[in-house]
């Protein structure tokens, strides 16, 4: 199967460690991945779109529009990059009129929207088109005896009528996948919140990171399984700095769902690149068996 | 949760509508929804700003819309910044308002009259400049290195900037919005009939 990537700024700047992970555990799933040229930003579906929302849906097109000229599906990595341009497919798609300003906008450059390429978080696809046998079946190292809590964020799910991804109340697809690679997935209470990325208070979303880790750790999880770069940022250097201002220690380790894939698919640590991560995870990687 | 208080007036004191602001949030992507709130309040129900802040409940801005207060809306201190844009408001909405939608439009009108925080003109500038949300420094091509990755590709950032209209955005903020209002306005978006076509689908 053939799959273009779009990788958008967080994942290949600040996070680079996710992208090794997804590019080295993708094609053992018998994925190809094909980079197109010319994306830029999605763009960011908070600032950019607060900024200037005909602005951001015209660039959105525009990415939309060279996976449509090369006639190859879409995959995310990033819940950002997945809500803007779903979002932008489903609001060029619900109005004619404002489909035809962005495509006046988009013929300055010789493009056109024509709305034919999808769009879907990799995790997604693996779900509904690769399916979990061939997860299960590219696992050497089963992640057995790690409990991950779950954290889905909020732009996987949310809206339901734009995403198409699980119910937004009672998801599954993230337990699922944990539970393919051979870990146990944990329920806890905040496992919905949102990681409060978005707000521009100060205060609040200290206290919405304090309450997710206090309910993460009274789960007892090994560590926490995301999916979403941004909640990463909230939670990897965010826990030690919402640690301090509240006196408590979490030392939970972040782990990104391609991550987890790849240690169970047996590739080497330095290829996921775990050890860039703020809380380390030696301790529970250590405690997994060796690749068969 | 905190309580849910209304902005009654004293008793001696008038409610003026106005329609002002309604207009020209219908005129924005996403603000043309706001006509169908009737004030019911689900959207309160699991909004994490409402739970972890009594400064913020989108019902209330959702009111202070319908009543046409720019003046609470479009201040410096607005509420509407503390949103923490996790859709669940939009999920919730029996009447498809799709209040965080409203809040973004809100927000785009903030930045048009020039009230909006600098955070936000500062991540919008990063992408303007460099196609990338992010900064990149040297040590970003030598973690990619290290991880045995592609060097970053550079976007085509003048294509981009070709999709933009001046006046719309961070690249021109001084030639004021007069341009894109009138674009906005070609969109022939009035609330009547913007919800005659809403209800048909």
């Amino acid at each position: 199967m053939k799959l273009a990537p779009f990788l958008g700024c967080m994942i290949p700047i600040k996070y680079p460690q996710m992208e090794a992970a997804f590019r080295r555990s993708m094609p053992n799933l018998g994925v190809e991945l094909v980079d197109l040229e010319g994306f830029t930003c999605c763009p960011d579906p908070i600032y950019f779109k607060a900024r200037d929302a005909l602005g951001w849906l015209t660039i959105a097109a525009r990415n939309l529009s060279i996976a449509e000229e090369a006639g190859l599906p879409l995959v995310t990595l990033c819940s950002g990059c997945t809500a803007t341009l779903k979002e932008a497919r489903f609001l060029l798609g619900e109005d004619e009129e404002l489909r035809a300003r962005v495509n006046e906008r988009l013929a300055r450059i010789g493009r056109e929207y024509r709305g034919t390429a999808s769009v879907e978080h990799a995790v997604v696809v693996i779900r509904d088109e690769i399916g979990m046998d061939a997860v299960r079946e590219s696992v050497k190292r089963p992640l057995e005896g790690m409990s991950v809590a779950i954290h889905y964020g909020c732009h996987l799910l949310k809206p339901s009528q734009i995403m198409h991804v699980d119910d937004a109340d009672y998801p599954s697809i993230l337990e699922d996948l944990v539970t393919a690679v051979g870990a146990t997935p944990v329920a806890h209470q905040e496992e919905l919140l949102c990681c409060g990325k978005g707000c521009l208070d100060d205060e609040m979303p200290v206290e919405m990171v304090y309450s997710i880790f206090s309910s993460i750790r009274n789960s007892e999880a090994d560590c926490m399984g995301l999916i979403c770069p941004t909640c990463f940022s909230s939670f990897d250097l965010g826990q030690i700095v919402v640690g301090r201002k509240k006196g408590v220690k979490f030392e939970i380790p972040i782990i990104y769902f391609f991550q987890l894939l790849g240690l169970a698919q047996g590739l080497p640590l330095e290829d996921v690149g775990l050890h860039l991560h703020k809380v380390k995870a030696d301790d529970i990687v250590a405690r997994l068996p060796s690749p068969a | 949760m905190p309580a849910d208080k209304s902005p009654e007036p004293e008793s001696d004191e008038r409610v003026v509508l106005s329609f002002e602001l309604r207009r020209e949030i219908d005129q924005i992507i996403g603000g043309n929804h706001h006509n169908y709130c009737y004030q019911c309040g689900a959207c309160v129900a699991q909004c994490p700003a409402a739970r972890f802040s009594d400064r913020f409940n989108p019902r209330l801005i959702m009111l202070d819309l319908l009543l046409g207060r720019a003046d609470k809306l479009l201040a410096a201190d607005s509420p509407i910044w503390l949103c923490t844009n996790c859709y669940s408001c939009y999920e919730r909405c029996p009447q498809d308002v799709r209040p965080v939608e409203v809040i973004i439009a809100l927000k785009n009108l903030a930045g048009r009259k020039g009230v909006a925080p600098d955070s936000v003109s500062l991540l919008t500038r990063n992408i303007l400049k460099t196609g990338y949300s992010g900064v990149v420094t040297p040590v970003v091509h030598k973690t990619r290195e290290k991880l045995g990755l592609d060097p970053l590709p550079e976007p085509p950032v003048d294509e981009m900037l070709e999709l933009l209209d001046s006046g719309s955005d961070e690249r021109d903020a001084s030639a004021g919005p007069r341009e894109e209002k009138t674009r906005e306005r070609s969109h022939g978006e009035t609330p009547a009939g913007n919800a005659s076509q809403r209800r048909k689908k």
